[in-house]
């Protein structure tokens, strides 16, 4: 039981290393995603994107002013999305500067009204509030519509007694995200990216009175 | 002049050059943008354009001042600008002194106008970016009436209101002087430009061509709407940059010390990638030939070719043989191929001879033999 067109979830992992722990739970959401989204009735294609291979691209696009090649690929990807995971490693207290860059060379708009999934990675539970006090103003500044479910997992929570309440959590959120989906009506055109040809105001709009 | 013109603009910037690590003074540089003006004009080019900025590290704080003056020591290039700042320069001023270029240089001017980025410039002529776009439609409105009726009575939001003001000199032969509107991304200002039948600017550096081919795409279908004439028919001028030597390997090798360090995008991608994603070239004559008759792939038979040849700091000497080359081994091969592909009722670039005898075309006979009787 699918609807024709499968929903598109872009899956965003701004981890450093490999393998990282960050692209461990972008897995474990991923494929929680699916299963939730199947559910619901609906497929998923998912798209994983590592910011890691974008990190030259993304320093040039902030000096350049426009993204090239696959991270422009990328960022079309994320404009016509039905759905965003974003999975970040904490540095410093807050999400990874390289994850932020990311968002920030992010054609204006291009999540517009897009639920998105939030996630985070780190040593220690000690800063799993900066899903609420970093990571989720950083969303609804982009005008996106993050689930009520965020999602921070501890290097402990890989193992021992939170592996359980990990799971959990892993599974509520997926199954948030794809309740959003499926409430979401029709999705709004949402960048010039995504636009085949230039969205204008007639001029007689443009002058004024 | 034939069909499409070719030329120079430049951003008027003061750049350290990285290979010596010596800035040159604003007086060498203000001079220096006269001497490649007299060049391009000794080589054949069509155009040179100067550009307007109120803060360093740029010196072109005038533009009208250094078209004057180059205009008295030339005799047949066409000065223009880019861009003129339409959203802080008042547009009583614009009027008064293009207008009066115009004149001293018997109509061989125009204007690009633009928004300008530098956000503090703004506050400096009090006024606030964010209306950005709505101060570049309001002031242009003004300035295409200042041009065209003799008596202007006139309230807006952002300029103190005229009542019974008369914009001198009046323009040459009644000509207003051509007007080119430039913008990388914003679709007002392709809209206005068509709605106006002006001309649209794209500045085709630094960027991907995609832009550009949106942009002139739209300004096209716009043009046609408002009735100006066919998709084919509008007035489109891009920008372009190059680096030359006759060998490749060679202009390759010199140029990138001034690529990695330039201004805007130095110190981000390689010159290969830079290359590969904007329309710079940096090769042989033949390249760069090849690669402007690309253009007209993507935005189809037009009427206005610049280059940025002067910049990031490279000396003056270097500037001149770049415009030699220009001159001697694109330019013409680019006016042969160029108009070899132009269809008959595709517009020549527009002049002020041009535009003198269209309008004279246009004004009923009656009326023009009673002038003359007069």
């Amino acid at each position: 039981m699918t609807d024709i067109d499968p929903s598109r979830v872009v899956v965003v992992t701004a981890g450093l290393r490999a393998p990282s722990s960050t692209r461990l739970l972008a897995d474990e959401l991923a494929d929680a995603v699916v299963e939730e989204f199947a559910s619901a009735g609906r497929s998923a294609e998912v798209r994983i994107v590592e910011v890691r291979e974008h990190a030259h691209a993304i320093a040039d696009a902030l000096l350049t002013g426009f993204a090239a090649g696959a991270l422009a690929e990328d960022q079309r990807a994320l404009a016509e999305a039905d759905a965003v995971v974003v999975v970040t490693p904490t540095f410093s207290g807050s999400y990874s500067g390289l994850f932020k860059s990311f968002f920030d060379v992010l054609e204006l708009g291009a999540l517009d009204q897009t639920p998105v999934l939030l996630a985070a990675t780190g040593g220690t539970e000690r800063h799993s509030l900066m899903l609420e006090h970093a990571l989720r103003p950083l969303f609804t500044y982009l005008k996106a519509v993050p689930v009520p479910t965020a999602i921070y997992a501890a290097t402990a929570d890989f193992g021992g007694p939170g592996t359980a309440s990990l799971s959990a959590r892993v599974r509520r959120g997926a199954a948030e995200l794809a309740r959003a989906v499926s409430g979401s009506t029709s999705r709004p055109t949402r960048s010039a990216v995504a636009a085949d040809s230039l969205a204008f105001t007639p001029f007689e709009e443009l002058l004024p009175r | 002049m034939s069909g499409t013109q070719f030329g120079i603009f430049s951003v008027g910037d003061v750049t350290p050059d990285p290979t010596t690590g010596r800035t040159p003074t604003e007086h060498e540089r203000i001079k220096a943008q006269v001497e490649i003006a007299k060049k391009a004009e000794e080589v054949g080019l069509d155009v040179v354009a100067v550009g307007q900025h109120h803060n360093p590290p740029f010196v072109a704080s005038s533009p009208t001042t250094t078209m004057a003056y180059i205009g008295a020591q030339t005799e047949r290039i066409m000065l223009s600008t880019s861009t003129t700042l339409i959203t802080t320069t008042d547009p009583v001023r614009i009027a008064e002194d293009y207008g009066t270029l115009q004149h001293l240089l018997d109509g061989r001017m125009d204007l690009m106008l633009g928004r300008g980025n530098t956000g503090p410039v703004y506050p400096w002529f009090g006024k606030d970016i964010r209306e950005g776009v709505n101060l570049a439609i309001e002031n242009y409105a003004l300035l295409h009436r200042l041009w065209r009726e003799d008596v202007v009575n006139w309230e807006g939001r952002f300029r103190t209101p005229l009542h019974g003001f008369t914009a001198t000199p009046r323009p040459l032969d009644d000509v207003p002087p051509f007007v080119w509107h430039g913008s990388i991304r914003s679709p007002e200002i392709a809209e206005q430009a068509a709605y106006y039948g002006d001309g649209f600017f794209h500045n085709h550096i630094f960027w991907p061509p995609s832009h550009t081919k949106q942009m002139v795409d739209l300004y096209r279908r716009r043009y046609e709407h408002y009735g100006h004439g066919s998709y084919d028919q509008a007035i489109v001028g891009l920008g372009g940059q190059v680096f030359m030597r006759e060998n490749s390997q060679d202009a390759v090798r010199e140029f990138r010390p001034y690529f990695d360090n330039a201004p805007v995008y130095g110190h981000g991608p390689s010159l290969e990638e830079f290359s590969r994603e904007t329309p710079l070239t940096v090769g042989s004559p033949e390249q760069v030939i090849e690669r402007t008759l690309g253009f007209l792939d993507y935005v189809g038979d037009y009427q206005r070719q610049l280059f940025l040849l002067d910049h990031a700091g490279l000396p003056l000497k270097t500037v001149l043989e770049q415009l030699d080359l220009l001159g001697e081994k694109v330019v013409p091969v680019l006016r042969e191929e160029f108009a070899k592909l132009r269809p008959a009722h595709v517009p020549d670039a527009p002049t002020h001879g041009n535009r003198l005898a269209a309008a004279i075309a246009t004004v009923p006979t009656q009326t023009q033999t009673e002038e003359v009787l007069a």
